[in-house]
């Protein structure tokens, strides 16, 4: 247990369970013992982190290092950050309660850009000065990785290094690095970085100088020394049954975002929606075998008592064998009352067969997501379905008997035009309608469409990414004409708060020059702003402006197609000729066959791995 | 190693199977919904036959003696779980202490013959620290809980209520030693009157102005002994 912190303290904050420790099966070490002491960060708390599949894998790829004792450590809530601050507490890790200031390697996963203002905080509770220029000798290594990595830049100035791609080997070989540079002695920090950067997949972006045009525009990234990449290659893992993935789970005692056992069952996506960073920069597609999954599965189900076993993936109907593995796990789920859950399913692969299998014990409610309302959009963005295809799904759901169903769409997409977005609530009263012509409806309840609508954000490594986010007053417009638009009361509408989505867009195509509002609001002491009742549009506003920073340049910009883009200096696999290539289609509303159907040459398969689909 | 299942023939009806256990350290900031949800996941790992609710949403069906609020450590916790097959009692001891770490520890498994609604009272230990200790403090602290009225707002169900505690403590001893005051309290756990332990600190902290100064230096804990029927004997 963390038996640094103290019993009062504990017993006057929300839910102190979060910071104790001493779940089950969490790893401790002997310190004496272990060459490289490693600070997993989550930069939100604990509920959210320990849901995390990354941090789980990572945190089992790094402990089987015998020299390695690598420990989680969350954002305390607000009740918990304020006792700190009073009484000079310094964040602590989950499994020793020692002081993160005095780690080897202190990493964040950066999994969304608005929890950049949390890690910087932590940082700050940390003791450690936020700039990596003002961090002495001493001071650990911080590295970053995660999905936004992708795109580093508005925080390199925070960050001595960046893991780009998949870390299950790259961090251990890190590691392995840093302990045998401290023990031969060659260790300063700056021969560290140096040699780390030589390592495939390590971005330190303290060897690369930036320069700018007039404009603004960013000219071009210099190497320092003739042995630092032009371009720092994304690692991944050639085969995803020989990766890492853990067999025991640390077991969280207090309820969690997701407690259950989570099962990847393969990385990448073959569909190529344009506007969907994650379908991008985890190609090339990999799969695990049915078999591995269900030995894993079975495994995992013993050793956590969990209930209740989630398949993930970007798009769980499209894994090839997922019939297969359905059958294989049915086999002995069901009469130990384990019960299946598939997020993320497809339109059009939504079978009556995958529908029993999964509503087997437990149901919960069906989300569909179409996306856009208009054919001539859902084109232009390559969602490749069909009204008919959502006709249809919802059409095998009601006669399952569900009677809510639930439809997520955005809005601000490019090429859109407002009857685009009218013509959700055209959508949404056709599904209504299509649940009274079920004739095995479900008649005891009435039917419930919910319209989920979130904000565009154009992302890197997307074929989105040159294209500039629809104003703040355009989005809101066409939020408030949907919402008149919508009449029945049988459809409920949500919408995403476009000032974060207009924040989100600045940080995920932003450069390093963002890194003086991120002082500024470190200053302020914000942080959470993933958490609405944190976020402050107003505070964003005035850091921006005290910064000389204008947010429309990051986020409202059309960038030019041959203009350097600020992750001009990662390589994802997925080539910018390709994303060139989408980007036009989608402006004269061609759709792109996905990759089971027709290789379309993105590029990733330079990569490697084992693959179906890459020729 | 002697398996869990003693007999594989199904039981009709279910048995009914008591578990003693302590939780002590992390384990006291665990709501007592928390550890709900974490003995169901023990349950399960440990691999005992557990009976499943019918239904649509089957549940294993298992309770707890009395409700333990954050900041209770405890010595003497039951819970009662529902098993579909006969079982080997020292077995199942040792597979959920393999599933439990050192600040949760399984000490005896037998079928009870008697039922949670007959605890009426529970003990416990209250350590004070706190400035100002010392045998005046201390027997000042125990005159205090022996008097009457013993008044605290008290949480319920409809709201605070200015409330005199002072039926439900039936006992309170006051001790001083190595700079901490001990309180050795008994209080009813009943249905009706059950009495979170919590006041006790709370109602010493408001009359006599204890644990005042500064979390850094100052702590109280509460550890819960023991639990008993109406007539003072020990629960089991």
């Amino acid at each position: 247990m963390n038996q640094k912190l103290l019993s009062g303290i504990l017993k006057s904050v929300s839910k102190p369970g979060r910071y104790t420790g001493g779940e089950f099966n969490s790893i401790i070490k002997d310190k004496s013992k272990v060459d490289v002491r490693f600070a997993f960060c989550f930069p939100d708390t604990y509920e959210i982190g320990m849901s995390n599949l990354g941090v789980r894998i990572l945190y089992e790829a790094l402990n089987q290092k015998e020299n390695v004792w690598c420990e989680r450590v969350y954002a305390p809530w607000v009740d918990m950050d304020e006792k700190m601050q009073e009484y000079g507490i310094p964040l602590s890790a989950h499994e020793s309660g020692d002081a993160v200031k005095d780690f080897d390697i202190v990493a964040f996963t950066l999994q969304y850009e608005m929890c950049y203002t949390t890690a910087l905080h932590m940082l700050k509770l940390a003791g450690l000065p936020l700039l990596a220029k003002d961090r002495g000798e001493d001071a650990p290594v911080i590295l970053g990785g995660g999905p936004c990595a992708y795109n580093p830049e508005p925080v390199a100035d925070f960050f001595d290094i960046f893991s780009i791609g998949e870390g299950e080997e790259a961090l251990p070989e890190l590691c392995a690095l840093y302990a045998e540079m401290k023990k031969s002695g060659r260790y300063t920090k700056s021969a560290f970085l140096r040699e780390a950067a030589k390592l495939e997949g390590f971005y330190v972006p303290s060897l690369y100088s930036v320069s700018y045009r007039e404009d603004g525009t960013i000219e071009a990234y210099t190497p320092l020394y003739e042995d630092v990449p032009k371009t720092v290659r994304k690692r991944i893992i050639k085969d995803l049954d020989e990766a890492v993935y853990p067999e025991k789970l640390v077991m969280p005692y207090i309820e969690t975002v997701h407690d259950r056992v989570v099962l990847e069952v393969n990385r990448g996506c073959i569909r190529g929606c344009r506007f969907c960073q994650a379908g991008m920069v985890y190609r090339p597609i990999r799969e695990k075998s049915p078999e591995k999954l269900c030995k894993l599965a079975k495994c995992l189900y013993e050793n956590s008592g969990y209930q209740e076993i989630s398949l993930i993936s970007l798009s769980i109907s499209d894994y090839s064998r997922i019939a297969e593995l359905t059958d294989l796990l049915l086999e002995w789920t069901d009469e130990r009352h384990v019960s299946l859950s598939l997020p993320s399913l497809r339109i059009d692969s939504f079978s009556e067969e995958l529908m029993k299998k999964v509503s087997s014990i437990r149901t919960g409610g069906i989300t569909f997501a179409p996306e856009a309302g208009t054919q001539r959009l859902r084109d232009a963005i390559n969602k490749n379905v069909t009204e008919e295809d959502l006709m249809q799904a919802v059409g095998i759901a009601f006669g399952a008997g569900k009677n809510n169903v639930k439809l997520y769409f955005m809005n601000g997409l490019p090429t859109e035009e407002v009857e685009d977005v009218v013509a959700i609530a055209d959508l949404a009263k056709k599904v209504v309608h299509r649940f009274y012509q079920t004739p095995n409806r479900n008649k005891a309840r009435p039917v419930s469409v919910t319209v989920s609508v979130s904000c565009f954000v154009p992302k890197p490594f997307t074929p989105f990414q040159w294209v500039g986010q629809d104003t703040l007053a355009s989005l809101k417009e066409k939020q408030e004409a949907l919402r008149l638009a919508i009449q029945d009361k049988k459809i409920r509408y949500n919408w995403h708060d476009a000032e974060v989505s207009h924040i989100e867009a600045v940080f995920a195509r932003g450069d390093r020059r963002l890194s003086a509002a991120l002082l500024l609001a470190a200053e302020e002491n914000m942080m959470f702003d993933a958490w609405d009742e944190f976020f402050s549009f107003e505070k964003w506003l005035d850091v921006f402006a005290r910064a000389g920073i204008d947010p429309a340049f990051y986020a409202n910009r059309t960038f030019g197609l041959d203009e350097c883009l600020p992750w001009d200096i990662i390589d994802c696999g997925v080539s910018k000729s390709y994303l060139k290539r989408e980007y036009e289609r989608a402006y004269r509303h061609e759709t792109t066959p996905n990759c089971a159907e027709h290789c379309n040459g993105c590029g990733a398969n330079k990569l490697g791995g084992k693959t179906k689909w890459c020729r | 190693m002697v398996p869990i299942i003693a007999d594989d023939a199904i039981l009709y009806p279910a048995a009914t199977l008591r578990v003693r256990f302590r939780k002590t350290g992390a384990l006291q900031y665990i709501s007592h919904l928390d550890l709900v949800r974490t003995f169901e996941k023990v349950l399960v790992r440990a691999g005992l036959p557990l009976w499943y609710s019918e239904g649509f949403n089957p549940h294993p069906r298992f309770s707890f003696s009395t409700p333990m609020s954050i900041g209770l450590e405890s010595l003497y916790e039951l819970m009662d779980v529902k098993i579909e097959k006969k079982v080997n009692c020292e077995a199942v001891k040792e597979a959920l202490n393999r599933n439990l770490t050192a600040e949760c520890v399984v000490e005896e498994v037998y079928y009870p013959d008697t039922k949670f609604t007959d605890i009426s009272l529970a003990s416990y230990e209250i350590v004070l620290q706190t400035a100002g200790a010392d045998e005046a403090l201390a027997e000042k602290c125990g005159a205090a809980l022996r008097g009457s009225p013993v008044t605290v707002l008290k949480r319920t169900k409809s709201g605070e209520k200015e409330t005199d505690i002072s039926p439900m403590i039936i006992k309170s001893e006051a001790s001083f030693a190595e700079g901490k005051i001990l309180l050795a309290v008994t209080l009813t756990v009943d249905n009706e009157k059950f009495l979170n332990p919590e006041y006790i600190v709370t109602y010493l902290k408001e009359t006599l102005g204890v644990l005042s100064g500064s979390p850094l230096e100052e702590a109280y804990s509460i550890l819960r002994t023991g639990l008993y029927g109406k007539s003072g004997e020990l629960f089991r």
